[in-house]
């Protein structure tokens, strides 16, 4: 991208809000698909994905994303077409909008990831360009007769001088104002995404250029916006709406002729028709926020910086209460600071909080795609709720959501002619259901009407036996590298395996995974997950002279052992480490020494304790020396591949500087049955 | 020209880059990692971020130090990696001359693993040029199956259909 330096602080705020354009777009161009299927029309969702991508294209020519003009532009103007011709859009002319959106989507993930926006392919353009109802060739003034700077008028594209053009010939005023963002107008709430939403309302924006200028004090950032627009409002008007100074606004057109006059009204007809819709988003938007997530993240962490603190001041009031001093009054205090810091915190965790909606809101898409590609006839349920859960494990779910919906889509549910053969109704139903299981989880389902999963073809190619149950055949479904398909086929062959989602779900997120399935009937996950993640309720407990902290949802109970109750099983002799049993209201449990797995020194056992935690329903016990407390601990991911260790979720401050690990007993226990000799052996 | 920072292992003198460095701290100990490489002194946290300590005696064949108020660690980021070295001293930052780097003689970089990239004599010192990639590690160590998904494709067991 060639945007100057000082526009990259407007491209977070780009990339935030083209998103959500062409979430729009991508949703009103399948309700234009729904409502054509079923004999009607919906005008009303041509405009709004004709004022989606329109906005996309104006605030990609600020930025200077050309690729992304050069696209949105002619799926904007061949949606007018489709408008004026009474809303109806062939379904051809759909699947060429919705490959536009795709690729203008790319290019906004590229620029996301910091790369440029490659150009739009010649084929993609010439589709694009081909959809249109030939509209007719509009008649072209020299460009001279534009009272414009030379070097912005050669950054026109020349469908803008057009639309200028045009507006003029409707007795529209062309003008041209000049913005110059600096520290004291941002003070004022004028920066140049406030002025373009503000100028928006009363003027249609042709193109906003940035350009450099020579550093004044008017113009402290050496950088000026350049907006060009077309009204029918006065002067005074545009400075009250837009916060700018009448001496801000000159005229670009030299004069107009009869011949201009009589060009054909167009673009304005279609945006002056949806004014009544623009007045209604204004309405609605006011007072919400767009935040990048990474700013809460910043939040997040100075939080997690006065946590720590916290722990520290408990710290340091304990040792002075051993040494007789009063603490009372403080101890006063840090409860008091204790509940703010809860309610800081709450505060914090709601901001970050998105609806389930959002994460699903893309899966019709996803599933329409899937069906052309596989001949498949499905019918989808959504059934969303109300629910909402952090910005963090919505992006991670994502992808595991594709994955079972490409899997239901592409494996199980059958085609259409096989289905009539089975009985069943021709049309595939994919059902997805989300909803909020206490206050702090999430459960979806997805479930198919499909062939179900042949558990003898799965055990099979595993080379295991035939699972018995569910939680059996999941487990083989988790096999890395397992696919029960021969050829990889364009949709599910490549992408993640099943063993990725149980990753994703059960070690990232510390959520549950289900498979419910009958040959013939349907497959059926269940994904349980919290709904936020990073600062957990945690104990803390010491081993081996280390700290240690395991989340306290991972922990079924904390039991004493008694020394004398426990029954040592004879090791193997290949250094894996020891089982013993030790009995829970009267039930057999086996008792891991933690010291051992991790080799450290046992240490002095006052009171040993055990932790229980529960693997596939079983219980299974890691003895400890000493537990110290429960907490609330801030997780910082431990990722660097020297220290990514199995059971070590993370790494939390306790308040000495030090990190203490995270400990995932769960996902230890699992690791100690796969890879007996997996820890210690580099040792 | 090009700054680096001397740091001493067993009264050695060694010598990086400082564009490879972020910041060099004192070191009163790291939190240890089960099941981590032997060279691995543990994790620290530096700037919010956990970060993992490699001893640089360990990893260089040397007998362990007891920590002394002259220990430090030097911060370093390569290949999107943020890993900290733990060294005997770290005091001097010296602008060095690229050009009167001279390869290490065979000999030495046999003895040192390869971790001796070259050796610069600056009157009559001799600074030894580490090679911090080669001491971090390559990605090699990420041999976990489980990130086996897209491009494990070809590496599927080939199971009978």
């Amino acid at each position: 991208m060639t945007a100057p330096a000082d526009l990259r602080e407007f491209i977070s705020a780009y990339l935030v809000e083209a998103e959500e354009h062409l979430a729009v777009a991508n949703t009103q161009l399948l309700a234009v698909e729904a409502a054509q299927r079923s004999g009607s029309t919906n005008p009303r969702a041509v405009r709004e994905t004709f004022r989606s991508l329109h906005t996309i294209k104006g605030l990609s020519a600020m930025v200077g994303v050309e690729p992304i003009v050069a696209i949105a532009h002619r799926m904007e103007s061949f949606l007018r077409d489709f408008d004026r011709s009474g809303g109806t859009i062939p379904p051809r002319a759909i699947d060429a909008l919705l490959k536009g959106v795709r690729a203008i989507e790319h290019r906004v993930t590229a620029l996301g990831r910091g790369d440029s926006a490659a150009p739009p392919s010649d084929e993609l353009l010439t589709e694009l360009d081909s959809m249109g109802l030939a509209a007719g060739p509009i008649a072209r003034m020299p460009e001279a007769s534009l009272n414009l700077d030379p070097a912005i008028l050669a950054k026109l594209a020349p469908f803008e001088v057009d639309q200028i053009f045009r507006g003029i010939s409707q007795g529209m005023r062309a003008l041209r104002a000049e913005f110059s963002p600096s520290p004291a107008r941002a003070a004022e709430g004028l920066t140049i995404n406030s002025v373009r939403e503000r100028v928006a309302t009363v003027a249609d924006i042709v193109r906003v250029l940035p350009r450099a200028t020579p550093i004044t004090p008017d113009s402290p950032g050496g950088l000026s916006f350049v907006l060009l627009l077309l009204t029918r409002a006065t002067n005074e008007v545009l400075v009250q709406a837009g916060g700018l100074a009448a001496s801000a606004f000159h005229s670009i057109a030299r004069e107009v002729t009869e011949a201009d006059a009589a060009l054909q009204p167009s673009i304005a007809e279609v945006l002056t028709n949806s004014a009544d819709d623009q007045s209604f988003d204004t309405q609605t938007r006011r007072g919400v926020v767009r935040v990048d997530v990474n700013r809460l993240d910043e939040a997040m962490e100075g939080l997690s910086a006065l946590i720590v603190t916290r722990f520290r001041l408990v710290r340091s009031i304990a040792a002075m209460n051993e040494r007789g001093v009063n603490t009372r009054e403080l101890s006063q205090i840090m409860t008091e600071n204790s509940r703010q810091l809860r309610d800081l915190r709450a505060a914090l965790v709601r901001v970050r909080m998105v609806p389930v909606s959002e994460l699903l809101e893309r899966v019709p898409l996803l599933v329409r795609g899937l069906c052309r590609a596989t001949n498949r006839a499905v019918r989808l349920e959504l059934e969303g709720g109300s629910a909402e859960l952090d910005k963090s494990v919505s992006e991670r779910l994502f992808p595991v959501i594709v994955h079972l919906v490409r899997n239901a889509v592409d494996h199980a549910i059958e085609s259409p002619d096989e289905r009539l053969r089975r009985g069943k109704p021709e049309e595939g139903l994919l059902r997805i259901t989300c909803s909020a299981r206490g206050s702090a989880h999430l459960e979806i389902t997805i479930s198919d009407d499909g062939r179900g999963i042949d558990r003898a073809a799965v055990a099979q190619k595993a080379g295991r036996t035939s699972p018995s149950d569910n939680a059996d055949l999941l487990g083989l479904l988790c096999i890395p590298g397992l696919s029960t398909r021969e050829i990889a086929s364009t949709t599910s062959g490549r992408g993640m395996g099943m063993e990725i989602v149980k990753r994703t779900v059960v070690d990232e997120l510390g959520g549950e995974l289900e498979v419910a399935s009958e040959l013939g009937v349907g497959t059926t996950f269940t994904l349980r997950v919290p709904l936020t993640i990073s600062i957990v309720d945690a104990f803390s407990f010491e081993c081996g002279e280390q700290r240690f902290v395991v989340p306290v949802s991972m922990v079924d109970e904390i039991i004493e052992v008694d020394p004398s109750g426990v029954v040592h099983v004879p090791a193997n002799d290949d250094g894996s480490p020891s089982v013993d049993i030790i009995s829970r209201r009267g039930v057999a449990v086996p008792m891991i020494q933690l010291s051992q797995v991790f080799r450290l020194q046992p240490g002095a056992k006052a009171s040993p304790k055990a932790i229980i935690v529960r693997r596939a329903g079983a219980p299974i016990a890691f003895a400890v020396d000493r537990m110290l407390g429960q907490q609330e601990v801030v997780i910082r991911p431990v990722n660097d591949v020297l220290v990514r260790a199995p059971g070590v979720s993370g790494a939390t401050d306790l308040g000495d500087g030090r990190p203490t690990l995270v400990l995932d007993l769960v996902a230890l226990s699992v690791s100690l049955n796969a890879l007996p000799h997996a820890l210690g052996a580099s040792r | 020209m090009s700054l680096h920072v001397v740091f001493t292992l067993a009264g050695v003198e060694y010598a990086l880059p400082v564009a490879a460095v972020l910041q060099m701290e004192t070191f009163a100990g790291a939190t240890f990692v089960p099941g981590a490489p032997a060279y691995v002194a543990g994790i620290v946290t530096v700037r919010g971020l956990v970060v993992p300590v490699i001893d640089l005696r360990v990893r260089f064949g040397l007998p362990p130090a007891e920590l002394t108020t002259d220990t430090r660690i030097i911060v370093t980021e390569a290949q999107g990696r943020v890993v900290a070295l733990r060294v005997d001293t770290a005091r001097e930052v010296l602008q060095l001359d690229i050009e009167k780097h001279q390869p290490a003689p065979s000999v030495v970089s046999e003895r040192a693993s390869g971790f001796v990239q070259a050796i610069h004599a600056l009157g009559p010192r001799l600074l030894l040029l580490v090679d911090l990639p080669k001491i971090l590690g390559e990605k090699s160590h990420d041999h976990s199956p489980l990130l086996l998904d897209d491009d494990g494709a070809k590496a599927r067991p080939q199971l009978p259909g």
